[in-house]
């Protein structure tokens, strides 16, 4: 009897053995593909190339609307003071645009995981914090601004637009953060689903462009009014 | 051949977990220190490599064969072993890790922190194999003993 309890108990450890094997055999290759793939780069030159253009344009846009607005030799009936308001805070929004910090993501040619998680911060913080909801959705809490034409007509718009971008990083910056936690993929999945690199830094630059988009929108009625005025 | 590949684990053994305490060590007390925890709240983590190297120091102290000789046990404590040494590298020393950079500590705390539970589980289980393998151990001696002491009485 009490030989095959001790039987028994080999083959228990033969067992626990087997299954230790297994699971360190698991983490320790399952390792060595998470870190290959945080290591993974992107070439992303030639879409930094086409989107940068994109961006110059609509810079350019932006200063030719804003720049349409002369206080000096302004001689329309409109609140010039509304006037001022609304070309400085745009201003200002071009210099953030145009900052370094900024403008910096578009002379890479290959980018890390790092990048795109910092390319998100920057964004988060710069073109949505600083710009979007420090000088447009202040803009559009402004008494001198909402006394300008077509004020009520491009204020729920851009509210309207500016609650979805300030919402569309959120996942992005979540997912790479998660990054750090194990996770099963396989190549099939890769090509599938989301890429972590290269799908959350495009995703980005398509939030980053919709950005500069409502910017051109706003500069537009900024220009009509005033020519109209 | 199979001599050679089990003192090579066997010697292999001692040597990571030795590495592997060390390193655990080092990062569970960087994490009691970001969150000023007492240090004594580390001491459950530590308990399965303190219990896996007094039963290798038996093991080693009363040659025992049925451990010391198995190598697919000294085999899987390797692995094992390695795996908590590359975990444990990884968190302080993979920067491509956003966290590791983010927070600044040094250490991916986040990482290193959903391993703790598998470290726990291979060590206990390691734990349990060895005293298992030592009863049979005990139990191939007796037999031999018996063995010999019936030829004796034969003779």
């Amino acid at each position: 009897m009490k030989k095959v309890l001790l039987e028994y108990a080999n083959v228990f450890a033969y067992t626990i053995t087997g299954l230790i094997f297994g699971l360190a055999f698991f983490l320790l290759f399952i390792n060595f593909y998470h870190m290959q793939e945080l290591a993974e780069t992107v070439d992303v030159s030639a879409y930094n190339d086409t989107n940068k253009a994109s961006v110059e344009e609509k810079i350019e846009t932006i200063r030719n609307n804003i720049n349409v607005y002369n206080q000096s030799t302004y001689n329309g009936s409109l609140n010039i003071y509304g006037l001022n308001t609304v070309q400085l805070k745009l201003q200002d929004c071009l210099e953030i645009i145009e900052s370094e910090d900024m403008m910096k993501y578009f002379e890479l040619d290959e980018i890390g995981i790092n990048d795109s998680y910092n390319f998100t911060v920057d964004f988060k913080n710069k073109i949505l914090n600083d710009c979007l909801v420090m000088q447009v959705k202040s803009l559009f809490n402004t008494d001198t601004v909402a006394t300008l034409p077509n004020f009520d007509t491009i204020k729920p718009y851009v509210e309207l637009d500016l609650e979805a971008l300030l919402d569309s990083t959120n996942y992005v910056q979540s997912n790479i953060e998660n990054s750090d936690h194990y996770y099963f993929s396989t190549e099939t999945n890769k090509a599938n689903f989301f890429n972590l690199v290269d799908d959350s830094y495009s995703d980005i630059m398509n939030s980053y462009q919709n950005s500069l988009d409502l910017l051109v929108e706003v500069s537009n009625w900024y220009r009509d009014i005033v020519i109209g005025g | 051949m199979k001599k050679i590949f089990n003192g090579l684990f066997y010697v292999f053994k001692f040597l990571l977990l030795i590495a592997a305490f060390a390193l655990t060590l080092f990062i569970l007390i960087r994490m009691n220190v970001r969150l000023e925890k007492n240090i004594t709240s580390i001491l459950p983590e530590l308990i399965p490599f303190a219990i896996l190297l007094v039963l290798f120091i038996i093991n080693m102290i009363f040659r025992q064969h049925g451990v010391n000789g198995n190598v697919f046990y000294n085999l899987t404590c390797c692995l094992v072993l390695s795996t908590i040494v590359c975990v444990s590298l990884r968190a302080i020393l993979d920067t491509n890790m956003v966290l590791n950079e983010k927070y600044g500590y040094g250490v991916d705390f986040n990482f290193f922190d959903n391993f703790i539970a598998y470290i726990k589980i291979m060590l206990y289980g390691l734990s349990i194999a060895d005293v298992l393998f030592m009863f049979r151990e005990k139990d191939n001696d007796k037999i031999k003993d018996e063995k010999k002491s019936k030829k004796l009485k034969k003779a």
